[in-house]
């Protein structure tokens, strides 16, 4: 019983990250339409960045996160004004901006990568932050997980609050369901989907300042992460904000219990459930 | 109020309009009428800022608006209402209905605004928290006039809004258009409808492969051989 708790609230705290992670790719590709190869580079920014905050400055990676976010951000919104929207207006057609703007984040993967490692070096990073044994239910936690779950959850419904209540939230979901319409309605397009690149980047750079407070850090960590967060985007259902929080817990869920018994085989079991997924429901849970 | 002079536009290689000029004054219903591919939408398209013509110019109200983007032009108080509705189907009719308050002038007087549209369309009231993909098609044009009405325009170009719609609904639509314009609305209306668009209408304006064939009073167009012929089947 305790084992079972264990691995329930083990993959609840994995699950708090992916989903956040998630949340990022799918306003980047359900709304901006760019699938985001680059996206786990964001989250190694976020990381390796809080590190040396952390470890040189000695500022509280909680408040990395408020730096760490914002800069993402402008990188993010940056990214898509220079390189992405000129894509798009280049482009001859929807197909053929989704292929390009995969390509082009697939080379901005390769820049920030290298870039990253003339900064940081190939070391592995790592620090100690809030490693404090919490009881829970029988079963032991460190503090720092529980931190980052709790930011995690807080982040994830501050969002979701903003694109359901808010003027700019609203001309989001617009933008998702119907750009051109949306359009017509007075919404500065090309700006919507603009803050919607950013605000994926700095999704994922605040994951990458909750991932290096829990597991060491390093310039090419960031892969593995963009997989799981395609996953996920897959799980929930394209451009769902709810379907990728209840993804990610799923998948963290499922990551747990399978680690448990193998940590080999918690990719596996990723993708396993991956290609079941588009056998059986290929919208997601939450796709339409 | 809107003056389209000598417009050239093409979707890609193919192009759509040849020369088209047409203008309309402040308070005047101006029908659009001709067969499918003549290119009204296209011209509306073109007004509303989705396609740039290739030459010509588009002055609203003495300013230049062909080449300005989509969200500037309802800014400056012209409305499209596409063909098909085009609802953000996810989402609730009072959203919809606010997405089309989205410009910033419009969205201080919302609620002011979702008032007068309540009192054109009481239907919409009680349908307010519905999902705009469950409702039936005559309300679905409601809710896409009523956002388009949201914005506060001066100017409204309507797309096919009858389009699909049983006959008590089309008299219903014809008649809050011309409601519109009594109460100091101007309009462009594109129609298949070409009867009673003539006689709602002040002028006329026939289409024909990408070019204006015909143009003038409704009550001289409706003696006109060709309209006769093609339209109104006499």
């Amino acid at each position: 019983m305790v084992t079972l708790l264990n691995m329930v609230i083990g993959g609840l705290l994995l699950g708090g990250l992916y989903a956040l992670i998630a949340m990022g790719l799918t306003l980047q590709y359900g709304v901006a339409r760019v699938l985001n190869i680059s996206h786990g580079e964001f989250i190694m920014l976020g990381g390796m960045t809080t590190w040396t905050l952390y470890t040189v400055f000695g500022i509280n990676p909680l408040v990395c996160l408020a730096i760490c976010g914002p800069i993402a951000f402008v990188l993010g919104f940056g990214i898509h004004r220079v390189l992405f929207r000129r894509l798009q207006a280049s482009a001859p057609s929807q197909g053929a901006f989704e292929s390009s703007s995969m390509l082009a984040s697939f080379g901005l993967l390769f820049i920030i990568q290298n870039l990253a490692s003339i900064a940081w070096g190939t070391e592995i990073r790592a620090y100690t932050y809030l490693a404090i044994p919490v009881h829970l239910a029988g079963a032991v936690f460190q503090a720092n997980r529980l931190v980052a779950l709790g930011c995690a959850v807080a982040i994830g419904v501050a969002f979701y609050i903003f694109v359901a209540r808010t003027r700019m939230g609203k001309a989001i979901r617009a933008a998702a369901q119907d750009p051109a319409t949306a359009g017509l309605m007075g919404v500065n397009i090309n700006s919507v989907l603009a803050l919607c690149f950013g605000l994926g980047a700095a999704m994922a750079g605040a994951a990458g300042v909750l991932i290096s407070m829990i597991y060491p850090v390093h310039v090419v960590m960031g892969m593995p992460y963009t997989v799981i967060a395609m996953i996920v985007v897959a799980l929930g259902g394209l451009g769902s904000i709810p379907g990728s929080f209840i993804g990610g817990f799923v998948l963290g869920l499922v990551g747990s219990i399978v680690a448990y018994m193998d940590p080999g085989l918690s990719l596996v079991a990723y993708y396993g459930i991956f290609i079941l997924l588009l056998l059986v429901r290929p919208t997601g849970i939450m796709g339409r | 109020m809107l003056e389209i002079s000598n417009i050239d536009t093409y979707y890609g290689k193919a192009q759509a309009l040849w020369d088209v000029s047409l203008s309309v004054d402040e308070g005047e219903i101006v029908a659009l009428v001709g067969s499918n591919g003549a290119g009204k939408t296209t011209l509306l398209k073109t007004l509303s800022g989705v396609l740039r013509p290739a030459s010509g110019t588009v002055t609203f109200l003495g300013q230049r608006i062909d080449g300005l983007a989509p969200h500037s032009i309802v800014e400056m108080g012209i409305s499209h209402i596409p063909e098909g509705r085009r609802l953000f189907t996810q989402m609730s009719v009072g959203e919809n209905l606010e997405m089309g308050a989205y410009v910033h002038a419009a969205w201080k007087r919302r609620e002011e605004t979702l008032d007068q549209v309540h009192e054109i369309f009481p239907v919409l009231k009680e349908r307010q928290g519905q999902l705009a993909s469950t409702l039936s098609g005559g309300e679905q044009q409601m809710v896409a006039m009523g956002r388009g009405l949201m914005s506060r325009p001066r100017l409204c170009l309507f797309d096919e809004p009858s389009y699909g719609l049983a006959p008590m609904l089309v008299t219903e639509i014809f008649r809050v258009i011309q409601d519109l314009r009594n109460q100091g609305m101007t309009v462009l209306l594109v129609e298949q409808n070409v009867r009673q668009s003539l006689e709602i209408a002040d002028r006329a304006c026939v289409l024909e492969n990408g070019r204006i064939a015909l143009a003038g009073e409704c009550e001289a167009l409706l003696e006109e051989e060709l309209v006769k012929k093609a339209y109104l089947g006499l």
